[in-house]
Parts: structure tokens; C-alpha cells; sequence
């Protein structure tokens, strides 16, 4: 009776509302993750029916089915769309769905970022899609080399819907990467040290950091790239100091780290599932754990490997190769690790075990041929053939497609609580696994016989025929092996039998509820003692239902999860999470506006929106906290914690580290940018410098160290005023220096200089909140956590805009 | 967060060896080292082994402290990824002994 009252009182709380309100205005992980993993299938069909026409268009020598121009958009969005709108976006959807379950959490850390991460992803896709269909679709590949892509040999708006409709999609993967990882470093199950975290916590904390550091490249290039075309600031035009090599730099600091970005959740996915599927327990977790630490490292030392053919010095090349070479053992370690756990327990070929059975083949292949590639030799060779085009989808659909279809199998019966009902999938299974070999297998011979990527068609004198035919039907086998998946998917939606709770006998948590899960996954928080949670007690989900775990209470309409140390796991502070509401959609809508102006090439109407979006960011902030201490609430178990409005450091403040983060490392890309134009760019050094008397510098010093003195002392006003005093310094520096259209000198110091008065801008506008919060009673010594948040952003704005100063003077005073 | 950041040591270090010296490599070649000497030997290579050698020493120096706290399973993990750093460390940057340098 106490479990039904308990559900009662929560599903009040927990639930999303009725109808399109809360279609609009939910916040929750399962909602949201269910939305990103249909968005992104619905995408993975459009990039289908793209792979589908470019197969048609090879199939056959000479063929008139496209011509070049829209073949060139055809594989562009078949390649962007695969990236950016469904692999990252359906990891994205498994994790949030799954992480709170998994740790033994009501929710994510940051539920409204999640849902504006949401709306931007689907406002940012919906943008690319659209342009598609309007017919100006980027068509300068998925990398959009310059200078194919600038505006001399691409003056339509094809580059700039990459540009911006990718940027405002990765806002989306920036939300979910800081929610990542403070999900899995503050909001765990009590008890749940490091070392028992379920191993898919372990990938997608790897993967989380590497998403906060690998996109910020990316996300700048785009940045400088959109400004080259809009306003002529020539950071890649070589005639004025600026280089496309630049681009390729910032391109595959952030691309090669994709590759493992998309990889590890899948091998996470595989690691959770494999174990499951041979009846015993993951042998080699510590090993495990420190291959994905490994590669979440080297994997940003391997970039370079997609420029082995761009004249780089050759012992610079051989770092790149060498470290391309050794990222081969953390992988190789992990497949040992598994293969080694099938032999240790009694492997059953269940639907799951069968796709991951497809991913170790394809996968290991795909792996071999990296091998191969990471040899500078053998790449000159065979750079950009169709053996490239192969060895990446052996990969990326090996290593990651694959392991999806496993994890589609494994945890559908938890989202649906329904059983399979035809044999379906295994019939779908091997159209794509034979399709998929058939297809990719022989563009290896395609591209060891000479035949380049892109190209839109080819003659019969050259060979390539036969292999191209048999592609092409081997993709189109591949397309009706997805789409008998799609109809078992929905036939287990529909006409599925309920099954029992934890069907495969797994030990992790996400399979202590109820399926499909309520919208709170647990009545009361459970204490977990090793890896296993359910292996220790079968009965977990019964006796967390009837409210015996942390937390078994619904009070003052709170929506209640513990956050505990990142380290020990033991509880530190009731967090109270927010509830459903308009501010997300409502400040993606305006970004939106921002991007929509931009794309239209209304320069004059985007900045407008940016008023908009600090207004609703300030709005949406307003909502948090409360105007009076709450002290110690009971947190079950004998535990008087206290809540987060009180606590010290707050998910928000370790959120906005990870946020300053990023922003650092695209400081520092632009930092590298402005370095290696100096030292490789043609036509430097520059016809005219940053000129200024020491005075400007020392103003943004200054500032700085007011603001810094001022925060620590609760003077959000005279920090702001510091801020004010850097914003001025670096805008007087920029009335001295050269027009940014002059030369790449004077747009990358520009660059540097709008980074600083950017941060100065945001952290103002941060200090007169934390002050306007003040004076409204929302801060007293209890409830300082807002305030340390904004030290946090002042503090790095005071930092970059000081150090941004000093830069842009010296060049001056050395010459 | 110290855990997490022992976890991360050996393999920072390596990180911050790979930027430095891909960065001196890079510096060097527009400033012409290779033509220069330094005791007979080529001024680029033996800058780039000599920071080579440092961050090596580092790695090491980091895998040993990392070694000497066995406690917690956490810490065998940190101890393999601070090896995994010195190992990483060697055998990215082999190519300074061998390879022409700016060619």
C-alpha cells in the first residue's frame, strides 16, 4: 500500500502533463533521451535514402541519374547528417535515458539543458533538412574544406547552412556533454564509489570529456569561417596571411576525436551487454577502465593523420603515425577484455548477442585498415579512394551502428516493457550484416584499383564496374535489413506481450523498476556495495518501490536526487532539480532567430536576438533558489543532509567549470590559430600592427584584478565595474588595430580581443544578477552557492580578457 | 576530483609533451634550427630530444608516485594509466631519432 501511495505522490511530481504542453515544456531524461533516439533514427533514414541515391548514381558507368551539383550535395549531407544529426545525437538520447537509471538517480544534473539541448538539436537538424529539400544544401564535403567552401567557389548559402545549422546543433552536444558528466560525478547511488560505477558510466564519463574539449575546435572554426564569408576576415585566405590549413587543423582536432566520441558509447553499450549475454561478469574492468582513459587521450594526438598528403615535415608526420599506431592497443585491449568474458561464461545467442557477434567482424576489420592508413607510406597511396571511404564505415558502422542494434534489442524491452513477437530481427540482421559487407568490403578492391571519393561518376575503361554494381545491391540489401528493424521495433511496440521485470538477468540498476519506467525510475534511492547491485539483492526493486531506500518521500513538491562525492560516493547533499516549463524551447527559439538572421545574411537583425536570449537566460535563472534557508532535510536512512540550495559546491558550480572549460580550450584553439598563421601562413608578417600606449593593458590588468578582489569580497557591483574596465581596454585596442579585412594578423587579433569582451559582457551580466538575487533576499551565508557560480565565470573573464590585452600588444612594441 | 586527476597524470603529461614539441618542431622549422648546430649536433633534433627526455623524466617521475599508493582499486588504475603515459611518451616522439626534420 505504501509502494502505491509513494508512486502516487511522485507521478504528481515527476510527471510530464498531458498533450502538446508537455511535448513543449518536459524536462524529464526519458522523454528527453526517447526524442533524441527517434529524432536521430529519423535522421539516420534521410542520410539512408541519401547513401541509397548515391549508390544508385555509381551503380553504373556514365550515369545520368544526378549531376555533379547535386551529387556533390548528396554526399555532403549523407556525411554531415550521419555525424551530426545521428550518431552523436543517438548516444546522446541512450545515455540520458539510461545514465540516471543506471546510477541509481531520479533525473539528470541539469534537466532544462537537456531539453534545450533538445530543441536546439531538432531546430538546428530541421534547418540543414529544410535546405536540403530548398535545394542549397552544403555540397563541399562533410568537412567543408576551404577553399572550396568560402565564398569565391561556394557563393550561394550552401557553406553557411553547414556553418550555422552544425554550430547550433552542437550547442545541443555541449549541454549534453557538461549534463554527462556532472550526471555521472555527482549524481550516483550512495555508496556508489568510482570503482563500482557500471562501466558504461565510465565511457561516457570519457566520452563527456572528450566532447567538452574535442568540439570547442570545431565550433571556433565554424565560427571563423562563417566570418570569413560573411564579412571578409580572412583567416583562411592565404593571398592576405590566413591558410586553409587552419581550417583542416581545427577541422580534425575536433574530427579524429569524433571517431571515438561516436566509438566509446558504443563499446560501452557492448561492455554492459556482453557480460549479460554470456551469463558472467565483465572480465578485466580495471584494465577497462584505463584502455578508455587511454584512448581518451591519444585520440587527440592523431588528427594530423587525416593531413599525412598536406606537405607537413615528415617527422611531425611520424608523431601523428606513431600515435595512431598505439591507440590500435587500448582498443585492442578492450577487445581482448570481451573476448576473454564470452570464454570465461556460457555465451547465449540472443538477437542482441547475435548484432554484437556482426560488430566484433566488422569492427576488427575496420581497425586493421586504420592500422594500415596510420602508415604514412601506404596513405599517400590510397588517400582519398573509396579504400578510405570503406575503412570509415567499416568502423563507424562496426563501431557503432552495430553495438546500436545490440542496444536497440537489449533495452527496448525497458523502454516498452513489451517481449519480441516475430523473429524479425534476425532476419534483419543478416540483410544488413551481408548487405553491409557486400557494399563496403568491395570499395576497398574499388579503391586499391584507383577509384577517388566524390567523384559523381566514371568510365567503363576503368575497371570499377563490376565492384560498383555489387555495391550498390549490397546497400540496397543494407537499406531493407534497417527497414525490417524499423517494423520489428514497432511490432514490439505495438503487438509486444508485457514480460517480466530484468528479462535478461541483468545486475545493473536501470533494471531495478518498474517497465516502462515511472517518470521518478525509483521510489527511494538504493545504496549500492559492488558493481552488481542486483546480484546482491534480487529483491532491490521491490524493496526500493516500497519506499526502503534514500529518499522515499514526496514533500513540498520537490523533485528530489542525492548528489554524493565524486570520489568515496558517500551522500552529501539533497538536490532539488526543477520542474517542467517554457524556458527551454523559448531560449532555443530565440538562438534560433539568431541563427535564421545569420543565414539570411540579415547581419543587422541577429545581434538583436542576443538581448533576447540574456534576457530569457536570466529569467530562467530567476527561477532557481529560494528566498529563505531551508537547513537539513532527512534524506532517509538516518541521514540529515543538506539541500542543494545550501550546499557549497552545487552540480551548477561543477557544471559551469566544465562550460569555462570548453570556452578555455577555444580560447586556446584560437591562441593555436593565431599562432600558426604566424609561423606557417604565407605573407606574413603583417603590414600593420596593434599599436597602443602601455595604459591600455594596464586597464584590463587592472580590471581584472579588481574584479577578482572584488568577487572574493561579495562586491558583485565593483566586480562588474573591473569587467567594465576590461571591455573598455580591449575595445580601445581594437579602434587601434589594422581593419580585420586587412590580413589574417588583424582578423585573428580582432577574434581574440571579441573573445575577451564576449566573457567580460557574460560575466557583467552575471554580477548584476548575483546582485539584483542578493537584494531580492535569494543569498544569505547559507545560500552562497550562486555567488561562488559567478566567481567562477568572472574569474576566467577577468583572466582571458587581461591575457588578451597583453597579446595584443606585444607583436607591437617588439617590432 | 584528485582521483579523477591522478587517474589523468601520466597521461596530461604526455598531452603537454605532445603540444610542446609539436609546437618546437613547428617553430624550428620556420626559424631554420636544422641549419644551425649546437656541439656538432643539429640544433633542431637536439632540442626536440632534449624536451623529449624532460617530459620523459616527467612521466616517469609521475608513474612512480602514482605507484607508491596501492590502497584502493581506483589507484591500480591510476598506477596502469601513469605507465600507460611513459610508454606513450617513448614511443610517439621515436620519430625525432630517425626521420628528417622539417623535410
Amino acid at each position: 500500500m505504501k509502494a502505491l501511495t509513494l508512486h502516487r505522490e511522485l507521478t504528481a511530481i515527476w510527471r510530464t502533463e498531458p498533450g502538446w504542453r508537455g511535448h513543449l515544456r518536459s524536462v524529464n531524461h526519458s522523454d528527453i533521451g526517447k526524442r533524441f533516439i527517434v529524432a536521430a533514427f529519423v535522421f539516420f533514414a534521410i542520410g539512408g535514402v541519401l547513401a541509397m541515391l548515391i549508390r544508385a548514381q555509381l551503380a553504373t558507368p556514365d550515369s545520368a541519374f544526378v549531376g555533379p551539383e547535386v551529387y556533390n550535395q548528396l554526399f555532403t549531407m549523407h556525411g554531415s547528417i550521419m555525424m551530426f544529426l545521428f550518431a552523436i545525437p543517438m548516444f546522446e538520447g541512450l545515455t540520458m535515458y539510461l545514465l540516471p537509471k543506471m546510477l541509481g538517480s531520479r533525473d539528470l544534473a541539469f534537466p532544462r539543458l537537456s531539453a534545450l539541448g533538445w530543441w536546439c538539436y531538432l531546430f538546428g537538424g530541421t534547418i540543414i533538412v529544410a535546405a536540403m529539400l530548398a535545394g542549397v544544401a552544403p555540397d563541399a564535403g562533410w568537412f567543408l574544406y576551404p577553399p572550396l567552401s568560402g565564398k569565391t567557389y561556394t557563393p550561394g548559402i550552401n557553406s553557411d547552412v553547414w556553418l550555422l545549422g552544425v554550430t547550433f546543433v552542437e550547442i545541443s552536444a555541449m549541454c549534453a556533454a557538461i549534463e554527462i558528466a556532472v550526471s555521472i560525478l555527482k549524481l550516483r547511488a550512495p555508496g556508489m564509489r568510482l570503482d563500482r560505477m557500471p562501466i558504461f558510466a565510465w565511457y561516457m564519463l570519457a566520452t563527456a570529456a572528450m566532447m567538452i574539449f574535442g568540439f570547442p575546435p570545431l565550433i571556433l572554426g565554424s565560427i571563423l569561417l562563417e566570418v570569413e564569408r560573411a564579412f571578409g576576415w580572412p583567416f583562411y585566405s592565404p593571398e592576405l596571411g590566413g591558410s586553409p590549413l587552419l581550417w583542416q587543423h581545427l577541422f580534425w582536432l575536433f574530427g579524429h576525436p569524433e571517431v571515438y566520441i561516436i566509438f566509446l558509447p558504443a563499446a560501452g553499450a557492448v561492455s554492459t551487454i556482453l557480460p549479460v549475454m554470456a551469463r558472467t561478469r565483465l572480465l578485466g574492468y580495471g584494465a577497462i577502465v584505463a584502455a578508455v582513459m587511454a584512448l581518451a587521450f591519444l585520440s587527440f594526438g592523431l588528427w594530423v593523420h587525416h593531413m599525412f598528403t598536406t606537405g607537413i615535415p615528415h617527422m611531425a608526420l611520424g608523431f601523428f603515425s606513431a600515435a595512431s599506431a598505439l591507440v590500435a592497443i587500448p582498443t585492442a585491449v578492450q577487445v581482448f577484455a570481451w573476448l576473454g568474458t564470452l570464454w570465461s561464461g556460457r555465451p547465449r545467442m540472443k538477437l542482441p548477442m547475435l548484432y554484437l557477434a556482426g560488430f566484433f567482424f566488422v569492427f576488427v576489420l575496420g581497425g586493421l585498415t586504420g592500422v594500415m592508413l596510420a602508415m604514412v607510406p601506404f596513405d599517400a597511396q590510397a588517400h582519398d579512394t573509396a579504400f578510405v571511404t570503406a575503412h570509415l564505415h567499416y568502423v563507424l558502422v562496426g563501431g557503432f551502428v552495430f553495438p546500436m542494434l545490440a542496444a536497440a534489442y537489449y533495452w527496448l524491452p525497458h523502454v516498452t516493457g513489451r517481449q519480441r513477437v516475430m523473429r524479425v530481427g534476425e532476419a534483419a540482421f543478416w540483410l544488413i550484416f551481408v548487405g553491409f559487407n557486400m557494399t563496403f568490403f568491395l570499395m576497398h578492391l574499388t579503391g586499391l584499383l584507383g577509384m577517388p571519393r566524390r567523384i559523381d561518376t566514371y568510365s567503363a575503361e576503368m575497371g570499377w564496374t563490376w565492384l560498383n554494381l555489387l555495391s550498390s545491391v549490397g546497400g540496397f540489401v543494407q537499406a531493407f535489413g534497417f527497414a525490417l528493424f524499423l517494423i520489428d521495433v514497432v511490432l514490439q511496440i505495438r503487438l509486444g506481450r508485457r514480460h517480466d521485470r530484468d528479462p535478461w538477468g541483468a545486475d545493473t540498476l536501470e533494471w531495478a523498476m518498474a517497465t516502462p519506467p515511472p517518470a521518478y525510475n525509483f521510489a527511494s534511492l538504493p545504496t549500492v556495495a559492488s558493481r552488481e547491485p542486483l546480484a546482491d539483492a534480487p529483491d532491490l526493486a521491490l524493496r526500493l518501490a516500497r519506499g526502503e531506500g534514500m529518499l522515499a518521500t514526496a514533500r513540498h513538491g520537490w523533485r528530489e536526487t542525492l548528489a554524493v562525492d565524486m570520489t568515496s560516493g558517500a551522500a552529501e547533499h539533497v538536490v532539488v532539480l526543477p520542474g517542467n516549463g517554457w524556458w527551454p524551447i523559448a531560449t532555443a527559439a530565440a538562438l534560433g532567430g539568431f541563427f535564421l538572421s545569420m543565414l539570411a545574411g540579415l547581419y543587422w537583425i541577429a545581434p538583436l536576438f542576443l538581448p533576447v536570449v540574456a534576457w530569457l537566460a536570466w529569467r530562467w535563472a530567476w527561477t532557481n533558489g529560494r528566498r529563505g534557508d531551508v537547513g537539513a532535510v532527512d534524506a532517509g536512512a538516518g541521514l540529515m543532509l543538506p539541500t542543494s540550495f545550501e550546499a557549497a559546491r552545487t552540480t551548477g558550480w561543477w557544471g559551469s567549470v566544465f562550460a569555462l572549460g570548453a570556452s578555455a580550450t577555444l580560447f586556446g584553439s584560437l591562441l593555436f590559430g593565431y599562432a600558426f598563421l604566424w609561423t606557417v601562413a604565407p605573407n606574413w608578417p603583417p603590414p600593420a600592427l596593434v599599436t597602443a600606449s602601455a595604459v591600455v593593458p594596464l586597464l584590463a590588468v587592472a580590471g581584472a584584478a579588481a574584479a577578482g578582489w572584488a568577487m572574493r569580497r561579495g562586491r558583485p557591483l565593483a566586480a562588474l565595474g573591473g569587467q567594465a574596465a576590461i571591455v573598455a581596454a580591449l575595445a580601445v585596442l581594437l579602434a587601434g588595430a589594422p581593419a580585420p579585412t586587412t590580413h589574417a594578423y588583424a582578423a585573428t587579433s580582432a577574434a581574440i580581443a571579441g573573445y575577451g569582451i564576449f566573457h567580460a559582457l557574460v560575466a557583467a551580466l552575471m554580477l548584476a544578477f548575483v546582485a539584483a538575487r542578493t537584494r531580492a533576499g535569494f543569498h544569505s551565508a547559507a545560500r552562497s552557492g550562486e555567488a561562488r557560480i559567478v566567481q567562477l565565470w568572472s574569474d576566467h573573464a577577468a583572466g582571458a580578457g587581461a591575457f588578451a590585452a597583453i597579446l595584443l600588444v606585444v607583436p607591437g612594441w617588439l617590432a | 576530483m584528485r582521483a579523477l586527476l591522478r587517474l589523468s597524470a601520466g597521461l596530461i603529461v604526455w598531452a603537454v609533451a605532445f603540444c610542446a614539441i609539436y609546437a618546437l618542431h613547428g617553430i624550428g622549422c620556420a626559424r631554420g634550427w636544422p641549419d644551425q648546430t649546437i656541439l656538432g649536433l643539429d640544433l633542431q633534433r637536439t632540442m626536440l630530444a632534449g624536451v623529449w627526455m624532460m617530459f620523459l623524466a616527467t612521466a616517469l617521475a609521475v608513474a612512480a608516485w602514482l605507484s607508491r599508493s596501492r590502497a584502493a582499486p581506483i589507484d591500480r588504475i591510476a598506477r596502469a594509466t601513469g605507465w600507460i603515459g611513459v610508454a606513450a611518451t617513448i614511443v610517439t616522439f621515436l620519430p625525432i631519432l630517425a626521420i628528417p626534420v622539417c623535410r
